[in-house]
C-alpha cells in the first residue's frame, strides 16, 4: 500500500504550482470571467510549451507517457488558483476518445496537433431529456453511400466556444437510451449543417449548443469502429472524472486555507473570529471533507494506474463524494466570510461557483451514488 | 502510488478470514454491532481463544508476546477481524490497546514485565479510571486525591464511566498529587489494585439497560508508590500519549464496513410493496451514499498506513478518523434501525423477533455513545481548528 508520490510528481506539482502563482491570478480571472472564452489563449500556448498536454499521451504521438499520478498533481494545483484553462477538456476528453477509440492514422494525425496546442478539441455527448446518461443518444448517423449523415442536439459541449473539433455520440441502431449501438464521430467546427449557440458556465467557464442538421460525415471521421463507441467513451469519462475530482480537491483545499485566514484576521466583538467555537467547528469540518474527498481520489486515481477491477467504482465513489464535498465546504466557506462572502471583491465566491458546476459536471452525486449501486450489484 | 496488495498480502489475508471463519463461536459473532458490549464470560473465553493463536496483540512486537505484524499485515488482520462479525475485545481495548503501549514507553521493566504479560492472557482485566463526576471533556479538571504517606499514596475521591470496573482486577488513573499550580500539573498516573480495601464499585445502567460501566469511590485507599508510572506530576503527559492511542486504534473500520454489509443482506431479505426494499430507490441511495462515506474513510486509513510505512507518523490529524468514523457509524446504524420498518421500535424480543432485529436496535441506541466518549466530537473539532488548522485560541 503506497499513496506516496515520487520526486517527479512532485517536481510537476512544483511547475504547475508556480505556473498558477505566475500566469495567474483571482484578478486574471475576474477579468477573463466576463470574457465570452473564459480562458486566455496565451496562456493555453505557454502550458503547451511546458510539455503539459501530452503529459500521459504515449511518446510516439508526441506525449510524455507518464501516468495518472500526475494527471492528479497538476489539476490538484489548477484547483487550487481555480485556472480556467481548458485542460480536462481537450486532454482527458477529446484527445483521450482518440487515443483511446481512434485508429492508428487518426492518433497520429490528432494527437501530435493536440499535444503542440494548436489543435482544440472536446466532447459532445449531452442531450435534452438524458440528464446525466452517456447512453442516451437521440442524435443519429444514416448511411448514405460513403458517409453519414448526422442530424440532433448535444447540450452543454465543454469548452465548445473554441474546439476546432467535436468529437459527437451518434445512435447508428437500437432505441434513445441502449448503450450499444452508439457511434462516435469526429465533426469540425464550422462544417455544413452545424449551429454552434455560445453557453456561459456559472464559474465563467464556455460551453455550446451544438445542432447537427444533416451533416455529412465519411466513414473515415468515425473515432474507432461503427457502433463501438460505448465502451469508448465510459472509459474515458472515467479518466476525466478522476481528473475533474483531482482538481475539486484543489479547490477544497484552496478554499479551506483562505478560508481559515480569514478566521485569523478578521475581528470582531475585540478579538479573531477565528476563537470563536461555532467558526472553528465549520473549519473543522471544512478539513474534514476534504481529507476523506483526497483519500478517494487518490484511491480513484491508483485504481486507474493499477487497472484494478474496481476502478470505475472507485472513480464514481470519488465523485460522489467530491460532489458533495466541495460544494458543502465553498458554502461553509462563503458563510463564513459574512457579507464579503457574497460579494465579487473577495476571491472565495468563485470557489463556490466553480463548487456548483464542478457538482455537476460528469454526473452529480445522485447519478454517481446510483452508478456505484449498480456496479456493486444492488 | 500502489493500491493493490501484493500476493504474500492476499494469502495472509485469506488465512486470517479463514480462522476467523472457522473460529468465532456462533454464539459471539455478530453480537457486537454499534459496539454494543458482550457478556464477560463469553468475552474472556474468546480473549483466550485468540491469545493460544497468538493473535492477541496484532501489534506488538514478538518480544512482548505480539504477533509481530508489519504495518501493512496489521492492517489487513484489524480489518478481517472486525469485518468477521467477531467480536471486538473489551478485554483489550483499555490494556493492551492503551496501557501496554504506554508502559512500554514509560513504565520501568518491572512495570512492563509484571503488567504485560497477564493482560495478553487474559488473566488480569483492566479498567481506567480518568474521568469524574465533574471532570468530563474538562478533564485536568480531576479532584482525586492522593496523598505521600510514606511508601504509599492514600487516595480518597470518585472516579466514573469505569468501563468495566465490576469485572476489572485492576484500574489505572489520573489522580491529583498537587493541587497549587495549574491544573494541568499535579496529575499523576496510578496503577491500582481493585481489590484493595477501602474502594467501592457501583455499576451504571446505560440507555442500553445493561451496564458497561460503573462509579469506583476511593475511601482512604493505600497504593504503594512502586505503581506510578512515570514520575510524579506527569500524569496529564502520559494521559495525552495515551489517549493519542485511544484515537488510532479505537476505530473499527472493517466492523463498519461490515454493519454496510448487514444492512445490504437486512434490506435484500426485508420487503417492501413486494420487493426486496434494497429495490427502493431511496433506500438504495441512501446506502450507497453510507459506501462512499465509508469508502472515503477506509481509503484516508490506507493513506495513514502509507504514511506509517515511509516514517512519517500521523500527527493530531488523525482526530478527524475519531470524530468522522463515529459520527458515520451513527449514520450506519441508522440506516440499519430504518431497514427494519415497524421492528426498528423493538427492544429485547429475543424469541419472537430474528437476532437482526435485536443487534439493529441495540447497536442505533449504543452508537448514541461513540461521540462522546474519547474525547467527545466537539472536543476533537476544538482538536482539529486549534491544532492542525492553528486558529488562534484567544
Amino acid at each position: 500500500m503506497d499513496f506516496e508520490l515520487t520526486s517527479e510528481h512532485l517536481s510537476l506539482k512544483e511547475s504547475a504550482a508556480s505556473f498558477v502563482k505566475k500566469d495567474h491570478s483571482f484578478d486574471r480571472l475576474r477579468d477573463l470571467y466576463k470574457d465570452p472564452l473564459g480562458y486566455s489563449k496565451e496562456a493555453w500556448k505557454k502550458m503547451a510549451e511546458l510539455g503539459w498536454m501530452g503529459l500521459i499521451y504515449p511518446e510516439e504521438y508526441g506525449g510524455l507517457g507518464l501516468d495518472f499520478g500526475f494527471v492528479m498533481v497538476l489539476l490538484e494545483e489548477f484547483g487550487k488558483g481555480l485556472l480556467p484553462e481548458p485542460w480536462i477538456s481537450n486532454i482527458l476528453l477529446g484527445g483521450n476518445l482518440i487515443l483511446a477509440g481512434g485508429t492508428e492514422p487518426q492518433k497520429q494525425e490528432i494527437l501530435p496537433e493536440i499535444v503542440s496546442g494548436d489543435l482544440m478539441i472536446t466532447a459532445a455527448y449531452l442531450e435534452d431529456d438524458g440528464r446525466y446518461d452517456t447512453n442516451f443518444c437521440a442524435t443519429s448517423a444514416k448511411r448514405q453511400g460513403d458517409a453519414f449523415t448526422i442530424s440532433g442536439k448535444k447540450i452543454f459541449v465543454l469548452d465548445g466556444l473554441s474546439a476546432d473539433r467535436f468529437i459527437v455520440t451518434t445512435r447508428t441502431s437500437g432505441s434513445v437510451a441502449d448503450t450499444d449501438g452508439i457511434t462516435l464521430f469526429m465533426i469540425s467546427q464550422g462544417a455544413d449543417g452545424v449551429k454552434m449557440t455560445p453557453l456561459k458556465t456559472m464559474d465563467g467557464r464556455n460551453a455550446c449548443t451544438l445542432e447537427l442538421a444533416d451533416v455529412s460525415a465519411p466513414e473515415t471521421d468515425i473515432i474507432g469502429e461503427l457502433e463501438q463507441g460505448h465502451p469508448v467513451l465510459s472509459g474515458v469519462m472515467d479518466q476525466a472524472t478522476a481528473g475533474l475530482c483531482a482538481e475539486m480537491v484543489g479547490g477544497m483545499q484552496a478554499a479551506l486555507d483562505i478560508t481559515v485566514n480569514y478566521l485569523t484576521e478578521r475581528v470582531q466583538f475585540g478579538k479573531p473570529i477565528g476563537t470563536l467555537q461555532t467558526p472553528q467547528h465549520k473549519a473543522a469540518d471544512m478539513f474534514i471533507q476534504k481529507e476523506l474527498s483526497a483519500s478517494s481520489v487518490y484511491y480513484a486515481i491508483a485504481s486507474i494506474d493499477e487497472k484494478t477491477v474496481d476502478m470505475a467504482s472507485a472513480i464514481s465513489s470519488a465523485k460522489a463524494k467530491c460532489s458533495s464535498a466541495y460544494v458543502q465546504i465553498a458554502k461553509a466557506a462563503v458563510q463564513l466570510f459574512g457579507g464579503m462572502g457574497f460579494s465579487n471583491e473577495a476571491d472565495i465566491g468563485y470557489f463556490l461557483k466553480r463548487a456548483k458546476v464542478a457538482e455537476i459536471l460528469f454526473g452529480d452525486a445522485d447519478y454517481h451514488l446510483d452508478r456505484y449501486a449498480r456496479l456493486n450489484g444492488y | 502510488m500502489k493500491v493493490s496488495y501484493s500476493s504474500d498480502e492476499e494469502k495472509f489475508r485469506e488465512e486470517v478470514r479463514e480462522w476467523f471463519r472457522v473460529n468465532t463461536p456462533p454464539e459471539v459473532k455478530d453480537q457486537t454491532l454499534g459496539g454494543s458490549s458482550l457478556n464477560h464470560d463469553p468475552m474472556i473465553k474468546w480473549h483466550k481463544t485468540l491469545y493460544e493463536k497468538g493473535w492477541v496483540a496484532p501489534e506488538f512486537p514478538k518480544e512482548f508476546g505480539g504477533a509481530g505484524f508489519s504495518d501493512t499485515e496489521q492492517f489487513i488482520f484489524n480489518y478481517e477481524y472486525s469485518h468477521s462479525g467477531a467480536p471486538r475485545l473489551k478485554t483489550k481495548l483499555v490494556s493492551l490497546g492503551m496501557l501496554a503501549p504506554l508502559l512500554l514507553q514509560f513504565g520501568t521493566k518491572e512495570q512492563q514485565e509484571r503488567f504485560i504479560p497477564d493482560m495478553l492472557a487474559g488473566k488480569t482485566i483492566w479498567c481506567q479510571g480518568f474521568s469524574e463526576p465533574n471532570a468530563g471533556s474538562d478533564l485536568a479538571s480531576l479532584k482525586l486525591k492522593a496523598v505521600s504517606d510514606g511508601d504509599d499514596f492514600v487516595l480518597n475521591g470518585q472516579k466514573t464511566w469505569t468501563s468495566m470496573a465490576d469485572h476489572a482486577d485492576w484500574v489505572f488513573m489520573l489522580v491529583r498529587t498537587d493541587s497549587s499550580g495549574r491544573k494541568q500539573q499535579g496529575i499523576s498516573f496510578l496503577l491500582v489494585d481493585l481489590t484493595s480495601p477501602g474502594i467501592t464499585i457501583r455499576p451504571i445502567e446505560a440507555l442500553t439497560d445493561y451496564a458497561p460501566f460503573c462509579e469506583v469511590f476511593f475511601d482512604d485507599v493505600r497504593v504503594p508508590k512502586e505503581n506510578l508510572v512515570g514520575k510524579e506530576g506527569e500524569g496529564w503527559k502520559l494521559a495525552g500519549a495515551l489517549l493519542q492511542h485511544e484515537r488510532l486504534n479505537a476505530f473499527p473500520i472493517g466492523e463498519l464496513i461490515y454493519s454496510i454489509d448487514t444492512i445490504r443482506k437486512n434490506a435484500e431479505k426485508n420487503r417492501y410493496r413486494g420487493k426486496p426494499l434494497i429495490e427502493d430507490p431511496g433506500f438504495r441511495k441512501k446506502l450507497a451514499a453510507l459506501e462512499v462515506d465509508c469508502n472515503s474513510l477506509l481509503y484516508t486509513f490506507l493513506r495513514i498506513l502509507s504514511q506509517l510505512s515511509v516514517g512519517s507518523a500521523p500527527g493530531p490529524e488523525a482526530s478527524f478518523l475519531k470524530v468522522y468514523g463515529s459520527e458515520l457509524y451513527q449514520r450506519v446504524m441508522d440506516l440499519n434501525i430504518e431497514a427494519m420498518g415497524p421492528c426498528g421500535q423493538s427492544w429485547y424480543n429475543l424469541e419472537a423477533l430474528d437476532n437482526s432485529v435485536h443487534q439493529a436496535t441495540m447497536g442505533w441506541v449504543n452508537s448514541r455513545s461513540l461521540t462522546i466518549w474519547g474525547g467527545s466530537s466537539e472536543i476533537q473539532r476544538t482538536i482539529i481548528a486549534t491544532q492542525v488548522l492553528k486558529l488562534p485560541r484567544k
